[in-house]
């Protein structure tokens, strides 16, 4: 909440990407792979934005719920936290942090038109119970910064603030939340790295424009090229895998 | 923080949460008592019973689950949420969270402050029969600006500063030294998701700017600024500068009185002066004529007995500044001239380091020891020996305190809610204990019903019996 993300909690607890890649021993025993691991977190993702669609929340309080449902993972099991509870949970503590409350029986409501599947059905209980060891999992550290907020300021600055590379790169930011690059790098890297993605993409020269920032552009290239991967793979990701992946969570080591 | 590590890993909850059945996190405190109470839950105090920091005294806040079934409260959570980044030698400081999972009820432990500016000021109105010396004055003064200046350079407005919430340390290594609490209301004024306003916060009318009362859509720093010139006029004078009646309606009512007096004070505002003043919709709309002059001259000097002169004036002028964007910053106030003459601020406020210079001492809070953790009270009346006085609370007391201290009555801890009108008997009863019979400076308007001298003994009484004129509070609270 501090304006300085410098002086902030997010700065001081980004991870290494090996520490975001450790499957959790108890999940490991049932056989969830590095794979699986990242496949739940994706579809997680993709069921709190289907869920913030419903009960119409803003991208930031999306992002700042898939965040936290990240950082949970990184220290907690799925076997233990099922993910098909932390995701909804994370949504609703984000709706507070971020100043727009979403009521636990919306969601609720809502989380069972969306997943006839009864492995999704909550009550409001469990996710006030949830809510609670969230936050302690969360180590009560709240304050997410989010690439969004350096985006505007860089697109103006190189004078590629029209519609289309806004919304373009906007596009690209939201899909960078299916990966942990928020728990790994600091937002305005991630912005830029997709500014570049966007840039390359509608064929717009940006090079003078990034040689007169003072970035590690390696570092800006290195998460471009994870994001393009991600593109890349993201075809593979069936349903079928999917379920697979959340079936194994259920079975006895 | 917390006790996710060790006691309830993997989040089970182990115990019933029954009155006796003491969780695991609550066996590193010894309980005092209740401190301090308001819509959110309880205050209590407590002691640290390991070897490390052995009995240092520790403010818990009990956030009680949200009646509505919504879970941990908002507030809570945006309170957690700043402390939780911010560490300034003048904010209070959160040491710990913990959670029961039996009853999902969230505690906050903050470093214990014995003292808040309300009840030193209220101390000197009722106990001591003279104003509050320069030099603590002053330190108070430039301690809250300064921790003021940390939060809004770090874009964190507090937006509900008031006497309460401006706590002060009891003896010890801190001693004197100014905190800040409360930030349940506070935010970031970066990018907010929509108008502050539509919050329906409801705060405490007597220090709310001008611009506030007058519809402004969004909050900026400026308004604790001008909460803090009311604080500084309270300071000097001992009474709220602007003690206007409260309307009370939802969600956020035109308060009127409260314009009226600051008016009265410092003149009616223009628009040469300010002028973003005709986008204010209240003004714009006219709302019960407050386009009309009723006061033209600034009486200010008058009513806080100061020299327009004089360093001190200046800058409480600067701080009641009408226009928001004029007002003077926290940043700007901590270089003013008033800083630099003598008396010179220091970090204890309370002891001025001058010798030869009396100081106050300030009593130490009233400690409820009837009241456990669950907030069950016990029927028993206290007895005397449950009297947990000098032992429980550093601090020394000034005589006819003592009979306070198990009695409960509402205190003020991390920021508790008072009702204003209530206390304003409570004031008016003590222009003739504190300041001497009809002395009225600011030509206050004297309250309907002023106690005459035989009511006046049964509210002394009471005073006594723990109720000094007001009830136990309630707060507004969203």
């Amino acid at each position: 909440m501090s304006a300085n993300f410098w002086t902030s909690s997010h700065y001081k607890h980004l991870l290494d990407q090996e520490d975001v890649d450790m499957v959790n021993p108890l999940d490991k025993e049932r056989g969830v792979t590095l794979e699986d691991f990242k496949l739940i977190k994706m579809h997680m993702t993709n069921y709190i934005l289907r869920l913030a669609q419903q009960v119409k929340v803003r991208q930031r309080v999306v992002a700042t719920a898939v965040t936290y449902m990240r950082r949970v993972y990184t220290r907690k099991s799925m076997a233990e936290y099922d993910p098909r509870l932390v995701a909804p949970t994370c949504l609703y503590l984000a709706s507070k942090a971020e100043e727009s409350t979403v009521q636990a029986r919306l969601l609720v409501f809502y989380i069972k038109k969306l997943y006839a599947d009864d492995k999704y059905r909550y009550e409001i209980k469990d996710i006030l119970e949830m809510e609670m060891k969230i936050l302690e999992a969360l180590d009560y550290y709240l304050v997410v910064f989010h690439p969004y907020r350096s985006l505007s300021q860089f697109l103006q600055d190189a004078s590629l603030n029209d519609l289309s590379m806004t919304q373009l790169t906007w596009g690209v930011i939201n899909d960078t939340y299916k990966m942990d690059l928020i728990l790994v790098h600091p937002p305005h890297l991630i912005a830029l790295a997709c500014i570049y993605i966007a840039s390359v993409f509608r064929e717009k020269d940006t090079t003078a424009w990034f040689e007169e920032l003072r970035v590690d552009m390696n570092v800006v290239k290195n998460i471009s090229m994870e994001i393009l991967d991600f593109y890349e793979s993201n075809r593979m990701f069936t349903e079928d895998r999917i379920n697979t992946a959340l079936q194994k969570l259920t079975l006895r080591p | 923080m917390g006790d996710g590590g060790s006691g309830n890993r993997g989040g089970n909850s182990n115990n019933s949460g029954g009155g006796s059945n003491k969780p695991e996190w609550l066996q590193q405190y010894d309980l005092i008592g209740k401190i301090g109470e308001g819509t959110y839950g309880l205050v209590f105090l407590a002691r640290i019973k390991s070897q490390t920091n052995r009995g240092k005294s520790i403010a818990i806040k009990k956030f009680k689950q949200s009646k509505d079934g919504d879970g941990v409260s908002p507030t809570a959570i945006r309170e957690i949420m700043l402390l939780r980044e911010i560490t300034h030698e003048n904010v209070v400081k959160l040491v710990n969270v913990h959670i029961n999972h039996a009853d999902m009820s969230l505690y906050l432990a903050f470093d214990y402050a014995e003292h808040d500016l309300y009840e030193i000021i209220r101390h000197h109105r009722d106990k001591v029969n003279h104003s509050i010396n320069q030099y603590t004055v002053k330190s108070l003064l430039w301690q809250l600006l300064n921790g003021l200046n940390y939060l809004h350079s770090n874009w964190i407005i507090h937006r509900d500063l008031k006497p309460s919430n401006i706590l002060v340390m009891g003896e010890g290594e801190e001693h004197g030294v100014v905190k800040i609490a409360d930030f349940g209301l506070a935010r970031i004024y970066q990018a907010p998701l929509k108008p502050l306003s539509e919050n329906g916060v409801v705060v405490t009318i007597w220090y709310r700017a001008p611009e506030l009362l007058l519809g402004a859509k969004h909050y900026t720093s400026a308004v604790d600024m001008w909460a803090v010139g009311c604080i500084f006029a309270e300071l000097l004078t001992l009474k709220p500068l602007f003690q206007g009646v409260e309307v009370k309606a939802t969600p956020n009512p035109f308060q009127l009185d409260q314009l009226d007096k600051i008016f009265k004070v410092l003149g009616h505002p223009t628009l040469e002066k300010w002028p973003s003043l005709a986008n204010l919709p209240h003004w714009q709309q006219d709302v019960q004529h407050i386009q009309g002059h009723k006061y033209d001259n600034n009486s200010l000097y008058n009513v806080v007995h100061l020299s327009p002169k004089s360093p001190a004036f200046d800058l409480l002028s600067k701080m009641l500044e009408y226009d928001p964007r004029k007002r003077i910053t926290a940043a700007q106030a901590l270089e003013h001239e008033y800083f630099k003459i003598e008396p010179q601020p220091g970090r204890n406020a309370l002891v001025p380091c001058q010798p030869g210079e009396t100081f106050v001492n300030y009593p130490t809070r009233p400690v409820d020891t009837t009241t456990d953790f669950e907030g069950t009270t016990n029927m028993q009346p206290p007895q005397p020996s449950q009297v947990t006085s000098g032992a429980a609370v550093s601090g020394s007391m000034p005589g006819g305190h003592v009979s306070n201290r198990s009695v409960p009555r509402p205190m003020n801890v991390v920021g508790m809610q008072r009702m204003p009108h209530q206390a304003m008997q409570a004031y008016n009863l003590t222009s003739q204990a504190g300041m001497g019979g009809g002395m009225n400076p600011g030509g206050m308007p004297m309250q309907r019903g002023v106690p005459q001298p035989h009511q006046q003994q049964q509210l002394r009484r009471r005073d006594q019996m723990g109720m000094p004129g007001y009830p136990q509070q309630k707060s507004r609270r969203i």
